[in-house]
């Protein structure tokens, strides 16, 4: 059993020692802050229980550090030491003194609060740098300010600055890095180029939209969407060219090329015009109507007329021209001077430069090609007539039979003379004519031979020509309103969409319906392996509805 | 994770915020995927401008947070009044230590009605959540659209806020727990002063010693860094640190010096270093936790502040060249 008078010393302000004295007692006395001990001693650098006072068997008193606390006795770092009279213990910033009137297990501890000197002191841990983030002395604040003031500066105050002065704007256009060029949110389309920088180009008025005029001062010949000029200005006084037309997209291009803006109206067209014929279109796939071709069926020069395609009774053709494909197209071939020959579809039908249409079909190029349709005559002359006018053919005629007749006088009797030399000029043409007018009767201009093969001949008023060919007027744009290219179709067969191998006249129209475009094509809304299609695809904005950009 | 920290933030009112930025987030996407915006998508169209104005207002809520947290009044730890039914009412808002500076404020206050219409864990329940669906609500308007500029600029600035707060709610929901499981009761400063302790009594140990071995404990007491530089603090390390290589080579130096005294000196000695080098570790690791706790703090704020100076330019230059 220990006995301890505690005495406890501290010093009021003018340095006089306070004594508060206390007694503990037990078979051990616990030393440190925690609430178990009995001498506590309250500061961070004593553990909770930093060391005990204990008896040993012969009565001595020692005290043994606890845990890894650590004791300083009479000024040297201990475990554990006996405590004679006088004995100074240093526990963290305590000293506690035995008092030399102590006598076995009656001791007098007086505990007095002494600084120790500071860790951060010469000799003790010398490389304790700052510990805390704050202890480096970074400013939130100050990394925030700097930030946004750079922000601000260069992507704020710079770009502003070409709006203010034009000659500013010039300068900074030419520089490698410009002072807009932070704003700009994509590079320009195409020949939009050339404006590099410069955005007063366009964006004239700031916290403005860029306005039609921008577009119309180098776009002077835009064409418009509708060719009443009234009707267009009502409908689209309040459209802008931006709505349709947005740059700083770079390789996307200027237009835009969804459904969406031509729908707006063309869903329900009879609200914006009650008199037009065209019909409500929302989607490729579902409601568009049928096709609305070009027919050549007017005879005497009448124009050609559009036919819907379901209009079955009015789809026939009429170019002036007698023309059976399936003859053209036999498996088996076709007589030629070069002998049977298999003819395929561009044989006659060769794409034009874009690849949109066909070159015009001729005579000469199309028809003439590997010698066929020859026009020479050899009986009772010889000689090739030209593929042109009737009086052209007849001059030709006349030529030739007057020739044959002053070579050989005594052929003169085919038109009742006596053959004799000394014919006069004037009778040697008269029976030219005569006998050009009898042979193109009986071969060229009979009713199945001849021009006839091919050509529709009718009778003439004319008394050199009596004969007129129906004019030939061959379909080369059936699709007026819209745009299709053949190169881009390359990939599939002709036939796939023109059904021709078993056309024996010309009358038929092969044109591919609606439908068939829809085995391939869908509209605005993406279908797996289908082919998205949106108006522009086929049709054009400008130009009068016309398929013209 | 602790439970109770979670629900504090992540849980307020049922997960009402989490609910309202899923709500946000789903119908986003549902517009974007359905609206007839054309081909092109991009922040011009009228959903863009929509998605863009919901965004910026967002932003502007969450930076309001950001003010409004420090005009939050303290936390007073009052003292029981013993006419107030003393101990009871103390134990109810007894802190809880694991969460002290950030969340103690939000814990204790959710139980007043906050002057500003909410309670500050509510702000930081919708802050969190209204950030992180940021990312799906700025993304789309941006309509994937990139460039080197300011418009690309304020969105990765967004990114990179929302990407430091991400890293903060992970730091504040896990490391006050590592630093109470490595500090327990003590403290830095306990550690200091412990350690210059074994410093001074590893030093005694020394003296009787060979000079080969009181170089290396001198070296282990003059060259043992604590905290110092951002990255020295962030990393929590030292290479080559003295104190672990005295203690290795002590060890190994046992077997050399034998001669009377020596063995039990040495063993004393590496004793000393062995619990010098267990409390530098824990008070480098308590640096370390502490500087990660503070550190993203100082990248989330000012790139906040920053993004809005973008969003600024942004919205000046969609407005000037409109």
């Amino acid at each position: 059993m220990i006995f301890c008078l505690l005495i406890r010393v501290s010093r009021n302000q003018q340095g006089v020692t306070i004594r508060k004295e206390s007694t503990v007692a037990g078979e051990s006395i616990q030393i440190g802050r925690g609430a178990a001990c009995k001498i506590r001693l309250f500061d961070h650098r004593v553990a909770l229980h930093h060391a005990t006072l204990r008896q040993s068997k012969d009565g001595e008193l020692y005290i043994e550090a606890e845990g890894e606390a650590s004791l300083k006795i009479n000024g040297v770092v201990e475990q554990n030491a006996s405590l004679p009279p006088g004995a100074r213990v240093e526990i963290g910033p305590y000293l506690l003194v035995v008092d030399p009137a102590s006598n076995g297990p009656y001791i007098s501890l007086s505990v007095e609060t002494v600084q120790l000197p500071s860790i951060h002191g010469a000799g003790k841990v010398r490389r304790v740098g700052p510990v805390t983030l704050t202890n480096l002395g970074m400013s939130k604040r100050k990394l925030s300010f700097g930030l946004a003031i750079c922000i601000l500066f260069f992507f704020l105050l710079l770009p502003l600055l070409p709006g203010v002065s034009s000659e500013l704007d010039k300068w900074q256009s030419s520089l490698p890095v410009t002072l807009t060029d932070s704003w700009s949110p994509g590079p320009l389309s195409g020949g939009h180029g050339v404006f590099g920088a410069k955005c007063s180009s366009c964006h004239q008025r700031a916290f403005r939209a860029v306005s039609d005029d921008a577009c119309t001062a180098c776009h002077k010949k835009v064409g418009k969407h509708l060719t009443d000029d009234a009707l267009h200005a009502s409908l689209f006084k309040d459209v802008h060219c931006t709505e349709c037309h947005v740059d700083h997209k770079g390789a996307a291009g200027l237009t835009r090329h969804d459904s969406s803006r031509c729908v707006a109206c063309h869903g329900d067209i009879k609200s914006r015009s009650a008199k037009t014929t065209v019909a409500n279109v929302h989607e490729f796939s579902t409601d568009h109507p049928p096709f609305r071709i070009t027919v050549q069926n007017g005879k005497d020069g009448r124009p050609a007329i559009r036919v819907l395609q379901n209009q079955k009774g009015k789809l026939l053709e009429q170019p002036g021209l007698k023309f059976s494909h399936q003859v053209h197209l036999d498996k088996n071939g076709v007589s030629s001077p070069e002998g049977d020959t298999v003819m395929s579809c561009h044989d006659c039908h060769r794409p034009d430069e874009p690849g949109i249409h066909f070159e015009p079909i001729s005579m000469k190029k199309t028809c003439q090609q590997s010698g066929c349709h020859g026009l020479d005559f050899t009986a009772p002359v010889e000689g090739v007539i030209p593929h042109g006018s009737e009086r052209e053919v007849m001059n030709r005629m006349r030529s030739y039979y007057a020739k044959w007749l002053v070579a050989a006088p005594e052929n003169m009797a085919e038109c009742g003379h006596n053959g004799k030399p000394e014919n006069s000029p004037q009778q040697t043409l008269a029976c030219a004519a005569e006998l050009a007018q009898r042979n193109a009767a009986a071969s060229l201009f009979s009713k199945n031979a001849g021009c006839a093969e091919c050509h529709e001949i009718e009778a003439s008023d004319d008394s050199e020509v009596p004969w007129k060919i129906t004019p030939v007027r061959l379909n080369r744009n059936w699709h007026a309103k819209s745009v299709f290219s053949h190169a881009k179709h390359d990939t599939t067969d002709c036939t796939a969409c023109h059904d021709k191998m078993n056309s024996k006249t010309s009358a038929d129209i092969a044109m591919p319906t609606i439908e068939k475009c829809r085995e391939c094509h869908v509209g605005d809304q993406p279908v797996k392996e289908k082919v998205r299609s949106t108006c522009d695809s086929c049709h054009r904005f400008h130009g009068g509805g016309d398929a013209v950009k | 994770m602790n439970t109770t920290q979670r629900s504090g933030v992540l849980n307020f009112m049922h997960y009402r915020y989490f609910k309202l930025s899923s709500m946000l987030m789903v119908a986003a996407i549902v517009t974007y995927v359905l609206a007839p915006v054309g081909d092109e998508p991009y922040g011009g169209t009228w959903l863009g401008y929509v998605l863009g104005i919901v965004s910026a207002l967002i932003v502007l809520l969450l930076l309001w947070y950001g003010i409004a947290r420090r005009r939050t009044p303290r936390v007073r730890y009052q003292r029981p009044h013993p006419k107030n039914g003393g101990h009871k009412q103390a134990g109810s808002v007894q802190p809880d230590f694991s969460l002290r500076r950030w969340e103690d404020r939000g814990r204790h206050l959710a139980k007043d009605a906050w002057s500003h219409g909410g309670t500050l864990q509510g702000w930081l329940s919708s802050h969190i959540y209204l950030g992180a669906s940021l990312i799906v609500l700025a993304t789309l308007h941006t309509g994937f659209q990139f460039g080197w500029d300011v418009h690309t600029l304020s969105y990765v600035l967004m990114l990179l806020v929302i990407a430091s707060g991400f890293y903060g709610m992970y730091a504040y929901l896990n490391y006050p727990r590592l630093i109470t499981l490595n500090m327990g009761e003590e403290t830095l400063d306990d550690l200091l002063h412990k350690i210059a302790e074994l410093d001074e009594l590893a030093r005694i140990h020394a003296l009787g010693l060979p000079d080969e071995v009181n170089a290396l404990v001198l070296k282990a007491r003059q060259e043992t860094r604590l905290g110092g530089s951002l990255l020295r603090q962030l990393s929590g390390k030292q290479r080559n640190c003295p104190t672990i290589s005295a203690a290795r080579q002590i060890l190994q130096l046992g077997s050399k010096y034998i001669k009377n005294e020596q063995p039990e000196l040495m063993r004393d000695l590496y004793a000393v270093l062995l619990r010098k080098e267990r409390l530098v570790l824990r008070a480098r690791h308590e640096i370390k936790l502490n500087a990660r706790l503070q550190f993203w703090r100082y990248l989330h704020v000012p790139l906040a502040v920053a993004l809005l100076a973008a969003l600024l330019a942004h919205v000046v230059a969609i407005l000037f060249y409109w």
